[in-house]
């Protein structure tokens, strides 16, 4: 999968659970203090992000997620590693 | 303080039928009854005695209103109770605005959101979730040690970490009292299959005291776990339809019925309104909630207690609460889920009580027993009834085991005053008693 399609899906997803402006959406943008998650926010975003790309994410792993970017390059990680499809 | 009368403005409904209650009350109609084989996967499990049950229809829910993430957050109870009311509120004319696009929540346009009431019946709550997230939590340890992966029973990806608020019976009336903002009382029933009529009758009962002025009401149910583990135990209490032809099967008040036929799922929700304010604001009325009354049986736990003594006490009472007598009856919306004892025990009551005057009908057999879903169904159907002067047939009724007058083509009829009642697991007795407007 391309990156540039990661990113996309991303921020889809980020969009979908967060309700936010896609086109406000940066890479450096944090999750919590700049786009606004409460914590269920947080929970509801790493399921939704398992159902994007399927597989699942470690409680660990969520809570390193803190920014856009974060995320991105998490998922861009696992997916060439297979852990998410 | 006088009573204030309460008037039903709007209908949701969603079952094996039909996934709106123009869709339900159609089929109901034209006799359109709803029926399957049970999923062939569930054999893995056991071999039950019953083979049938009444499938729902297939569910685009994201076209419906419920969007993925929704999806992975509720049951499937849940979301039938929120496009039941969806509808109904619609249905009832009221606008809604949006309050928060995240959390997708509304407010009613009107309605003073304190003095709007929810409340809900259902037998079980969020049983899918619950047996789904159970199976997760018990196979992930070991999973990987089981060499033959297709072994492993169906699961969800992932522990939910919404499992609670998807299994908690009270997430029912909970979700629609979040989604539309209403903070009056907020009350889920669970008196099993009479938890809707229960629902119902606290709804009318809080409008008529003046406690509110607006009432979401009605029931749902999903038990159709991956497993066929809620369907077994029904099976296993020896309750359900026998056969595997499911078109004949299911036959209230019939002298050949087995049991009756298990739905996946359903959800009927009324909007009810005390009647002043509902004409003010111009709404229609299909029908006003006159009476009310619940007792219950103290005799078994899975058992109608075969006197019928205290039905008979509970339908004489609502009866009574809507200021008429058992010859002001009209229409009989029964029980009748086709079990051999219920059946025999409902129908000795209404010939005691109301003799051959009233026409009586089962919606079950044409919808299937929708469990905790059911009250708030058949308040739904006998408000239609009401409103249109027609109801529908008692699907498979060929030799009726006693001489009332049981629907047998639908169509017109004259109803001035109808009767719901409702009886369930746990020995819950309910009935509501509903007039004609105008």
């Amino acid at each position: 999968m391309a990156d540039a399609d990661i990113s996309k899906r991303v921020e889809k997803t980020i969009v979908e659970v967060l309700k936010v402006d896609p086109s406000a959406l940066g890479g450096d943008q944090r999750i919590r203090e700049d786009l606004g998650a409460d914590s269920l926010d947080s929970v509801t975003l790493v399921m939704a992000l398992e159902d994007e790309f399927g597989g699942s994410i470690s409680d660990t792993d969520a809570k390193s997620l803190a920014t856009v970017g974060d995320i991105i390059a998490f998922i861009g990680r696992s997916v060439q590693e297979k852990a998410l499809a | 303080m006088n009573r204030r009368r309460v008037v039903v403005t709007g209908i949701g409904m969603i079952s094996p039928v039909g996934l709106s209650a123009s869709e339900c009350w159609s089929a109901l109609l034209a006799g359109r009854a709803a029926g399957a084989p049970i999923p062939a996967e569930w054999s893995r499990y056991t071999v039950t005695t019953s083979k049938i049950w009444a499938a729902l229809p297939p569910i685009n829910w994201e076209a419906m209103g419920i969007s993925r993430i929704e999806q992975m957050q509720l049951d499937v109870s849940g979301m039938l109770t929120i496009l039941a009311t969806q509808e109904a509120l619609q249905d009832a004319g009221i606008g809604t605005s949006v309050v928060d696009a995240k959390k997708h929540t509304f407010r009613l346009e009107g309605p003073e959101p304190n003095r709007c009431g929810v409340f809900m019946g259902t037998g079980v709550g969020g049983v899918s979730s619950c047996l789904g997230n159970f199976t997760n939590h018990s196979f992930t340890a070991v999973r990987h040690a089981i060499a033959d992966q297709s072994l492993l029973p169906p699961m969800p990806p992932r522990f939910n970490p919404y499992a609670v608020p998807a299994m908690m019976p009270n997430a029912m009336s909970a979700l629609p009292g979040i989604r539309w903002s209403l903070r009056g009382p907020n009350l889920t029933f669970a008196q099993a299959c009479a938890a809707g009529t229960v629902a119902v009758g606290h709804a009318f009962r809080s409008i008529a005291s003046g406690e509110v002025d607006l009432a979401l009401a009605g029931g749902a149910e999903y038990v159709g776990d991956p497993y066929g583990g809620m369907f077994r135990g029904f099976d296993a209490a020896r309750t359900l339809a026998a056969g595997a032809d499911w078109a004949t099967a299911n036959r209230p008040f019939d002298r050949d019925r087995t049991g009756f036929l298990l739905a996946e799922g359903g959800a009927g929700v009324l909007v009810c309104e005390e009647a002043e304010s509902a004409q003010r604001r111009g709404a229609r009325a299909y029908a006003e909630i006159a009476g009310y009354a619940e007792n219950f049986d103290g005799y078994s736990i899975m058992m109608m207690d075969p006197s019928g003594t205290r039905i008979a006490d509970m339908i004489v009472a609502a009866v009574q609460d809507a200021g008429c007598t058992p010859g002001d009856i009209d229409y009989i919306n029964a029980h009748g889920t086709g079990t051999a004892l219920n059946d025999e025990i409902e129908s000795a009551v209404i010939e005691r009580l109301f003799g051959a005057k009233p026409i009586v009908n089962a919606t079950k057999s044409l919808t299937g027993h929708c469990i905790g879903g059911s009250g708030g169904i058949e308040a739904a159907v006998t408000a239609l009834s009401l409103a249109h002067q027609s109801t529908h047939a008692c699907h498979n009724l060929e030799n009726p085991i006693r001489d009332l007058r049981f629907v047998r083509e639908a169509g017109p009829c004259r109803i001035d005053t109808a009767i719901t009642q409702s009886f369930a697991f746990g020995g819950h007795n309910a009935a509501v008693v509903m007039k004609k407007v105008g």
